[in-house]
């Protein structure tokens, strides 16, 4: 389908404004919390995290199978993963930022080298930044490689930030695979789950326009190389 | 890159400590007490508790009172007993600014102070639970923003380098144009 993209993000674009219009408009200032309001940004905060998540631990799959077979296919996907992680690891920690000094107040910097949630996420998040930067040089083996081996690492850092709230010292409350889950009011559930479909097709969209273009760019550049 | 990296950075600086005033001149209210053998308390105390904002009290008591206690409990059941340390002379307790979530006006707390084995004085003072306007709306705002921001300037980005290099190059989908 030729607009299949297109369809994906814009249907995207539109589940996110159905999650905000819900959050924001329909519910009303959530009860319990000390920041009522901003407590809104719970919607696209957790899938922003999420998303990340998964983006990081495409990069430890492409990086893996690179490793293994040398697959052009697998370097584009893990090169454009770290991307689309950085932005949607962007977006969880500068949102949860915002709603963590409404909520809990305080000094950020300080929690955010003491809660080890906050340090490991953005501990994850400065190594992608470092995959990516490493990445902005001439393109050969020996720098696929490296890149592929810092890839990995991901191996390590993902489950350490998802797990961290769970077995070490952390304020971030858990929900995901708890008995909290379930017991999450069915309107917040709702709303969490339209946001995460949504922010999952923006994600499919982004991650295809830009494996697209990295496709053109490899394929210029082997034009330019074949022309001499 | 940079763009994202500078917001890093402003969010790092917006950042700042927020300290609650815990000395007696800040607040508003004071009551004194005097118990039966002639010895005064005096109690200091805001009497607006800002839901979201640690609420204290802090109280002068005689010097030297071993085992007393001191409870405080709020006509909802939220309490705390404090041991009076015999080396000081003033003391203080604090409720979490989350203790209540509602408005509430003329909320009673019921002050008991014991001695070794009876009650040597029992008052009530009274409070109004505020809850202040919605300054989170700011962060509210702020959070979101970042995801229109975010979003917005990456797939801004990503159009204009494959338009750009579509028209660079002739190509399309990463496939030579036919002739």
């Amino acid at each position: 389908m030729k607009y299949s993209r297109e369809f994906i993000g814009i249907t995207g674009f539109l589940l996110v404004l159905g999650t905000l219009y819900f959050g924001l408009i329909q519910t009303g200032p959530a009860k319990y919390f000390t920041a009522p309001n901003a407590q809104k940004l719970f919607y696209l905060h957790v899938p922003s995290g999420l998303i990340t998540y998964l983006a990081f631990l495409m990069v430890v799959g492409g990086s893996a199978v690179y490793l293994y077979n040398k697959s052009d296919y697998a370097d584009r996907l893990a090169k454009c993963s770290t991307e689309l992680g950085i932005v949607f690891g962007f977006m969880s920690l500068a949102s949860g930022t915002f709603w963590m000094k409404a909520e809990w107040g305080g000094d950020i910097v300080s929690r955010f080298l003491t809660d080890m949630r906050l340090a490991t996420t953005l501990a994850m998040w400065l190594l992608y930044i470092g995959y990516f930067v490493y990445r902005n040089q001439p393109e050969n083996s020996i720098v696929k490689n490296n890149a592929a081996i810092l890839g990995l690492s991901g191996m390590l850092m993902v489950p350490l930030s998802y797990l961290s709230s769970r077995f070490l010292r952390s304020h971030h409350p858990v929900i995901v695979g708890t008995e909290d889950q379930g017991s999450l009011d069915p309107s917040l559930r709702f709303g969490l789950y339209m946001g995460l479909f949504g922010f999952l097709l923006i994600f499919i969209f982004l991650f295809n326009t830009r494996m697209k273009i990295e496709k053109m760019e490899r394929e210029m550049l082997k034009l330019k190389m074949e022309n001499g | 890159m940079r763009i994202f990296s500078l917001l890093l950075v402003i969010l790092l600086l917006s950042s700042n400590v927020t300290a609650e005033c815990r000395e007696k001149e800040c607040m508003a209210k004071e009551y004194k007490y005097q118990e039966n053998d002639g010895s005064w308390h005096t109690f200091y105390y805001d009497n607006i508790f800002n839901i979201g904002t640690n609420w204290y009290i802090i109280f002068d008591y005689p010097f030297g009172k071993n085992d007393d206690t001191i409870s405080f409990e709020f006509s909802t059941g939220l309490g705390k007993v404090h041991v009076y340390d015999p080396d000081k002379e003033t003391d203080s307790v604090s409720f979490s600014g989350s203790s209540f979530t509602e408005e509430t006006f003329n909320l009673e707390l019921f002050v008991n102070i014991t001695g070794s084995d009876e009650i040597e004085g029992a008052f009530v003072l009274e409070i109004h639970v505020n809850k202040p306007s919605a300054e989170d709306m700011m962060y509210l705002w702020g959070g979101m923003t970042v995801f229109w921001i975010a979003i917005g300037a990456y797939t801004l980005f990503l159009s204009n380098r494959l338009r750009e290099l579509s028209n660079k190059s002739g190509l399309k989908d990463g496939k030579r144009k036919k002739n």
